[in-house]
């Protein structure tokens, strides 16, 4: 998914896939900060904008 | 009618004109297609088009269009915020005679038993300016339909390329305010132009390929069932080209977006009679379950159907779904099969 | 003569009531044209043509008679026969309710890029390959074509001149001799974010929404199509960039691992959006991680994402 995305123009770290048990805690944490970061750094979405109404 | 002339080089320098004071929409090429595009630079507009692939309802009618938008107040009650107004005034430049007849198929749908705001505005606020045809492609056949290549039915300013000058036609009042608005248009000394626009006409016309619908109409009224509806149904792909690339086709579909945070908008978007679920109802009952009977309910309408309800031709022999059509089927073809009783 | 085995063949599955009815190609509007023709009576069998410009991939009409149990004959190049084979590995529709009529190809002449140096507004009479020519012969005169220059773009990189699958085959086998080095999906995934950015976003702009592409495509097989849903409404049908866009990635997810690569979406389009780029780029990715091949290639190859092999990349964990 991250590659068709990516082909499409989507900026590398909008997307991210991580696999991740129920039972690995930590790694949701740390996941969930990275990919904030990430996109945060990357400031607001321009592509697939539904900016009706 | 009055009629008058521009000469041939003056031409852009008077759509610039036009251009400066309306939106212009005209035809252009982008990626190798020649569609209706509103121009920022007159030297973009292509003359000599041959056809666009998609047909200029899209001014009228609009691929996807808002209705209205939709506002919760509160959980019992919703605001509904209707455009006060859905165009500005804008020119469209450069219809040929097929796609002119077309917008006079279109009028009836939306203006008369059921009269529709949003087309009404656009077809009022849109000054039309044609443009005859000099060269008939090998998929036109207008004049099956009694429309020729130089007809103004349909416009408001009619314009005729002959020799180093244009014939103007001023068709419509609309017509008549714009060319009042922007100056460029002679009155006077268009007689011989007349004489040469009949010679163009016979010309266009010789080259293209005949097709008589005498008697056609005839036979969809007395027969409901023929075989070759099943013979040309398999061929069809089922998708929405036809109706879509159709300069007359008007079905639509009605939904609501929800940008989820209690605001949205009802919009309208085109739908096709071809799409295996177009008359699919609640509870799943779907009167037109095969493509047979989808493929034959197109046909029916483009040839029989609107000329019941309006009186007007529902094809114009623009050509465009016997190019476009994936599996190759022709209405031509069929029109010859119904003639021959298949 | 190809069309005189097509014929004969044809006939004589008819008559031995081996299939119901085959589809093959009849002449259409042009000399460029042909149109699917469906012969159930050997006294149709003489609408059946070869045409160099014979383009329609024509298995995914078996799909009209899903629950009919009978027997049909379709006429299959390489590419299409891909299709033959998704059709039978989704279980969509019986190889034994098949029967596969295999045309080896070389490559088929692009009417379009061919329509701009000749005059195919004639009717097609019959052709004639001579060495590196085809020499078509139409009502307004013979047209000579230089083959090579004149074929579709997928034609260039055909892996799989000869059907993949077959009951006959109607000529000599052609080994493979040309390779697909996915350069158009290479092109583009060099530009910059940028720029893939606006291109995409140019192409899908164009879409109108008109469901060619799904609706040509062996591999949109389901019997309830995700852009159909009403309840819930998946992809809206407001024809904007951002629904355009939704609908063009999730068809190519969909289809991720049993597109064929046939190329039938990109011809369809009206717009001319090269939709199937989107499924090579899908189709390189796959080969580059899993090591497989063009799916439909190989008909003992299983599903490529509905296999696990404990040596796949994990890019995820």
């Amino acid at each position: 998914m991250k590659r068709l995305f990516e082909f499409i123009g989507f900026e590398p770290g909008r997307f991210h896939a991580r696999w991740i048990s129920g039972s690995e805690a930590q790694k949701v944490v740390e996941t969930a900060k990275k990919v904030t970061e990430e996109v945060r750094a990357l400031g607001p979405n321009k592509k697939m904008r539904d900016d009706r109404c | 009618m009055r009629k008058g002339y521009i000469l041939k080089d003056k031409l852009f320098p008077w759509l610039e004109a036009i251009r400066a004071k309306y939106p212009l929409i005209a035809p252009v090429q982008e990626d190798g297609l020649s569609l209706f595009k509103e121009v920022e630079k007159v030297s973009d507009i292509v003359l000599d088009y041959g056809i666009t692939r998609m047909p200029p309802k899209d001014l009228f009618f609009p691929q996807t269009e808002k209705m209205f938008r939709i506002k919760n107040k509160n959980n019992m009650a919703v605001e509904l915020e209707t455009p006060e107004k859905i165009t500005d005034e804008q020119v469209l430049f450069g219809v040929h005679s097929c796609d002119l007849k077309s917008i006079l198929a279109l009028d009836p749908v939306f203006t008369t038993r059921f009269p529709d705001r949003y087309y009404q505005e656009r077809r009022d606020k849109t000054y039309v300016i044609g443009l005859s045809c000099q060269k008939a492609l090998p998929t036109c056949f207008c004049t099956a339909y009694g429309i020729t290549p130089t007809a103004y039915e349909g416009a408001d300013l009619h314009l005729t390329e002959l020799g180093d000058k244009y014939l103007v036609e001023v068709v419509t009042e609309r017509g008549e305010r714009l060319v009042a608005a922007v100056p460029g248009v002679v009155f006077e000394g268009t007689e011989s132009l007349e004489a040469e626009k009949e010679k163009l006409t016979a010309k266009v016309a010789a080259e293209i390929k005949p097709v008589d619908i005498t008697g056609v109409k005839e036979v969809l009224d007395a027969n409901f069932e023929l075989p070759l509806w099943e013979k040309w149904a398999q061929k069809c792909l089922g998708c929405g080209i036809c109706t879509y690339v159709c300069p007359t086709c008007h079905c639509f579909d009605i939904n609501d977006f929800n940008r989820g945070d209690g605001v949205g908008e009802r919009f309208r978007c085109w739908d096709s009679c071809m799409f295996s679920d177009f008359t699919r109802m609640a509870g799943g009952h779907n009167p037109r379950p095969s493509k047979k009977e989808r493929v034959r309910n197109r046909f029916m309408h483009k040839l029989k159907y609107h000329l019941d309800r309006y009186n007007l031709v529902g094809c114009v022999g623009c050509g465009r779904c016997v190019q476009r059509c994936p599996e190759n089927i022709d209405i031509r073809a069929i029109i010859s099969d119904i003639k021959g009783g298949v | 003569m190809l069309k005189e085995k097509i014929k004969s063949t044809v006939s004589s599955l008819l008559e031995n009531k081996q299939v119901d009815f085959v589809i093959g190609y009849g002449a259409g509007s042009d000399a460029g044209t042909v149109r699917p023709t469906f012969v159930k009576a050997v006294e149709e069998v003489q609408e059946l043509i070869w045409s160099p410009f014979a383009v329609n991939n024509l298995a995914k009409y078996v799909m009209d008679h899903l629950y009919e149990n009978i027997k049909i004959g379709v006429i299959v190049k390489g590419c299409d026969s891909r299709s033959v084979v998704r059709l039978v590995q989704d279980k969509v529709f019986p190889r034994e309710n098949f029967y596969v009529i295999g045309v080896p190809c070389k490559g088929i002449l692009d009417k379009n890029k061919v329509a701009r140096d000749f005059d195919l507004s004639g009717e097609f009479v019959d052709f004639v390959e001579q060495g590196d020519n085809v020499v078509v012969k139409t009502t307004k005169g013979d047209i000579t074509i230089p083959r090579e220059k004149y074929l579709m773009d997928k034609c260039y990189r055909c892996e799989t001149p000869t059907p993949v699958v077959y009951d006959v085959l109607l000529g000599e086998e052609i080994a493979p001799f040309r390779r697909d080095n996915y350069e158009d999906v290479k092109n583009l995934e060099s530009l910059s974010v940028e720029e893939k950015s606006k291109y995409w976003d140019k192409q899908f702009e164009k879409c109108i929404r008109c469901y060619a592409c799904r609706n040509v495509c062996s591999a949109c097989n389901c019997r309830d199509c995700v852009f159909d849903m009403a309840e819930p409404n998946w992809v809206g049908k407001a024809a904007n960039l951002s629904e355009n866009t939704a609908f063009h990635l999730i068809r190519a997810w969909h289809v991720a691992g049993r597109c064929v690569d046939c190329g039938e979406c990109s011809r369809v389009c009206p717009m001319g959006i090269p939709v199937n780029t989107l499924n090579r780029k899908l189709i390189k990715d796959m080969k580059e991680l899993f090591s497989v091949e063009t799916p439909g290639k190989n008909p003992e190859q299983g599903a490529v994402l509905g296999s696990f092999r404990t040596d796949d990349p994990e890019e995820f964990m």
